[in-house]
């Protein structure tokens, strides 16, 4: 398994850093598709809201994931992964809960006084999956790539709205400094309001990485939601991983874990709520109305 | 994944984890030791050669015989001319020896060899590998036990038996080798590098006894392992015992040098009652190189307490088969990365990183994990393999 793991992620670096040094794209896009939800925000401007693409593409990388393993069997099979635009689009009805998540993000911020604007197609991908991969060199030259070109069109601020991109812009100021300002959603809506309690699956990557588990808490607890704790599964220590980060290299580890994560998580309460669309990937097919955090508040 | 390890890991689980914050909160000086112990270590690792002089110096000093293995093979070597002729051993659970594959040399050599810790021996007679870096037969549920035993020890313990009649059934058996082991070879918890002592920390009483009971005692351990002073082994033993689960610990042993007595006239006499040869095997086997290394290095930092374990998705699904024995879970990538050079299990690392909020020793095994992913990608380049 490990040895399959290490083929997958060699295919994976190459395909990958490929895609995004030509077109800001991990794999075959289709931008006109990921910007839809955005009419009506002004393009550009010094502060940006910054999807990256991951809400709206999240069930395509989970289609991605499923093909890897098969092309790296067949070593050399780049061509597969290249297909990817005319094998895998996501789901109308995955793609507008994409687009209710995010326009719902856009107006909290809005109602919230925050003025940003967006990249609509010309928005990039943030390279996190070359760090969570391991891919340091490559995603330092994505990152001074990606750097200048938010330099280039004078943003000053991203606004960003899922853990991956959080994290990626995160550790590619380690590596490339700037003064690009990066925020997290969470941190600037002020007044959003929900109901009722759940269960938070943390992203592992928010909670603990970043160190926004308590902030979380208190950002959800003043929008009215109660949450649902049980030291065993939803501490800092013990709540797990939902399987998503492992998917890439490996699809059947990735989908244990997730069946794994849960049956925990159900047993604490049959609520369950994410902040992260990979988590939602991964843990959905096992949680049956399982809700993004910017599905239940407004 | 087996129904067997699920419910093995699932009842491990739920028996350590709140059993080790129940510890920490009942004890909350440990927090600030194993702060102080991190530092101390930090200072071994930045001059490591000098620490390694320091204790082969002090052990020699002490009576006892140092010796340095650059490699497993040469570790296996060393042991083989201590032990000689003698055909009795009796080890205690040690990850380094296994690492060295010291009890299957000795086994191949036709020697009686037997494994003392409770886990490791039903591991030794199930001819299974470690799950657990602690405890090593993580897998096995009390049914399983039950089983082994049957079949290999007494057949008067079956699945049913209780797990009192399991530990006696196998203490009559442990007892009997203690009485005519001619060599005891342990690990080692720490090695204080200003008196040459070795520290174990254990609740069985089988390290104890295999390391006072046979005439020959060795010590087989990493240059990891060293700490700068014998009150610092003291803090990792403490430490390693309570992110373990076990605090306090039944016992704590500290060797220095062979047995000794001042009853006459004040003078050390040495041997005593206890060995009369005292051996320490410091091995490198990687840990050289890693040290060199800023970021992998933090790996050296790992006391061993298996807390790691319990916080990780792949190992909870994947159990021993994350790694290769007895180097398995979060931490254990890291050494099979160290020791062996196999880093293609780093792959399987989903960077949840609540193995880094619960290693006493801040160890960011993630990002150490992401280091080891990073530099296989470099050697896949260099050698062209993929």
């Amino acid at each position: 398994m490990a040895d399959n793991a290490s083929v997958t992620s060699a295919l994976l670096k190459r395909t990958v850093y490929r895609n995004l040094m030509k077109d800001y794209l991990p794999f075959p896009i289709d931008r006109k598709l990921c910007a839809r939800w955005a009419g009506g925000i002004p393009e550009g401007g010094s502060s940006i809201i910054y999807t990256s693409m991951m809400y709206q593409m999240a069930p395509m990388f989970k289609a991605y994931e499923s093909l890897l393993p098969r092309a790296a069997r067949l070593r050399g099979s780049e061509r597969l992964a290249s297909l990817g635009k005319f094998l895998f689009k996501p789901k109308r009805a995955e793609l507008e809960r994409a687009y209710a998540i995010l326009r719902n993000i856009a107006s909290m911020l809005s109602k919230s006084d925050v003025d940003f604007g967006y990249l609509h197609e010309k928005e990039p991908y943030s390279g996190a999956i070359l760090i969570e991969l391991g891919m340091r060199d490559e995603f330092i030259e994505y990152g001074k790539k990606l750097t200048s070109f938010f330099t280039g069109l004078g943003v000053e601020r991203v606004i960003t709205v899922d853990p991956h991109t959080t994290n990626a812009l995160a550790r590619m100021k380690e590596y490339v400094p700037s003064r690009l300002e990066v925020v997290n959603y969470l941190s600037l809506i002020d007044g959003a309001r929900g109901e009722g309690k759940f269960v938070l699956h943390d992203s592992c990557l928010y909670a603990r990485h970043l160190g926004l588990r308590d902030s979380i808490r208190q950002s959800i607890g003043r929008t009215g939601i109660s949450l649902a704790e049980d030291r065993m599964v939803t501490g800092k220590g013990t709540a797990m991983c939902c399987g998503s980060p492992v998917g890439a290299v490996s699809p059947d580890l990735g989908e244990k874990i997730a069946e794994v994560r849960a049956r925990a998580l159900l047993s604490v309460g049959g609520s369950v709520m994410v902040m992260c669309p990979m988590c939602y990937q991964a843990l959905s097919p096992h949680i049956k109305g399982l809700k993004d955090f910017a599905e239940v508040v407004r | 994944m087996s129904s067997e390890w699920e419910e093995a890991i699932e009842r491990s689980t739920r028996n350590n984890v709140p059993e080790v914050w129940r510890m920490l909160e009942e004890h909350p000086y440990l927090e600030s030791t194993r702060v102080e112990l991190r530092k101390a270590k930090l200072r071994v690792l930045d001059n490591l050669d000098e620490f390694i002089g320091k204790t082969m110096e002090a052990v020699t000093k002490s009576g006892g015989v140092a010796h340095l293995a650059r490699d497993a093979a040469e570790a296996r070597d060393i042991v083989d001319r201590i032990i000689g002729g003698r055909e009795h051993i009796i080890l205690s659970k040690s990850n380094v020896a296994y690492e060295a594959g010291i009890r299957q040399h000795l086994r191949d050599r036709g020697k009686d060899v037997w494994e003392t810790d409770f886990g490791e021996y039903l591991l030794q007679i199930a001819e299974e590998e470690p799950s657990h870096i602690i405890t090593v037969a993580l897998h096995m549920t009390k049914e399983k036990f039950g089983r082994e035993l049957h079949r290999n020890l007494d057949e008067s313990i079956n699945e049913d038996s209780t797990p009192a009649e399991m530990a006696a059934a196998v203490r009559r058996f442990l007892l009997g080798k203690y009485d005519t082991a001619e060599v005891g070879i342990t690990g080692a918890n720490a090695v204080a590098a200003d008196t040459g002592s070795v520290a174990l920390v254990e609740n069985e009483g089988n390290i104890r006894m295999t390391s006072v009971r046979p005439q020959i005692h060795i010590a087989v351990t990493g240059i990891d392992k060293i700490v700068p002073t014998l009150g610092d082994a003291f803090k990792e033993v403490m430490i390693q015992a309570a992110y373990a689960g076990s605090y306090p610990p039944t016992y704590i042993n500290v060797t220095t040098g062979p047995s000794s007595t001042g009853d006459i006239e004040s003078q050390i006499i040495r041997p005593a009652t206890g060995p009369r040869e005292f051996h320490l095997v410091l091995i490198d086997n990687g840990r050289m190189k890693a040290a060199a290394d800023r970021e992998l290095r933090e790996a050296l930092l790992c006391i061993r307490c298996g807390r790691c374990y319990f916080a990780c998705p792949t190992y909870r699904v994947m159990g021993k088969e994350w790694g290769k024995p007895p180097y398995s879970g979060p931490t254990g990538v890291m050494w099979n990365a160290i020791v062996r050079g196999d880093s293609s299990a780093a792959h399987m690392c989903t960077h949840s990183a609540g193995c880094r909020e619960v290693c006493p020793m801040d160890i960011n095994i993630p990002r150490v994990l992401e280091y080891i992913k990073y530099t296989d990608f470099k050697k896949m380049e260099e050698g062209g393999k993929k």
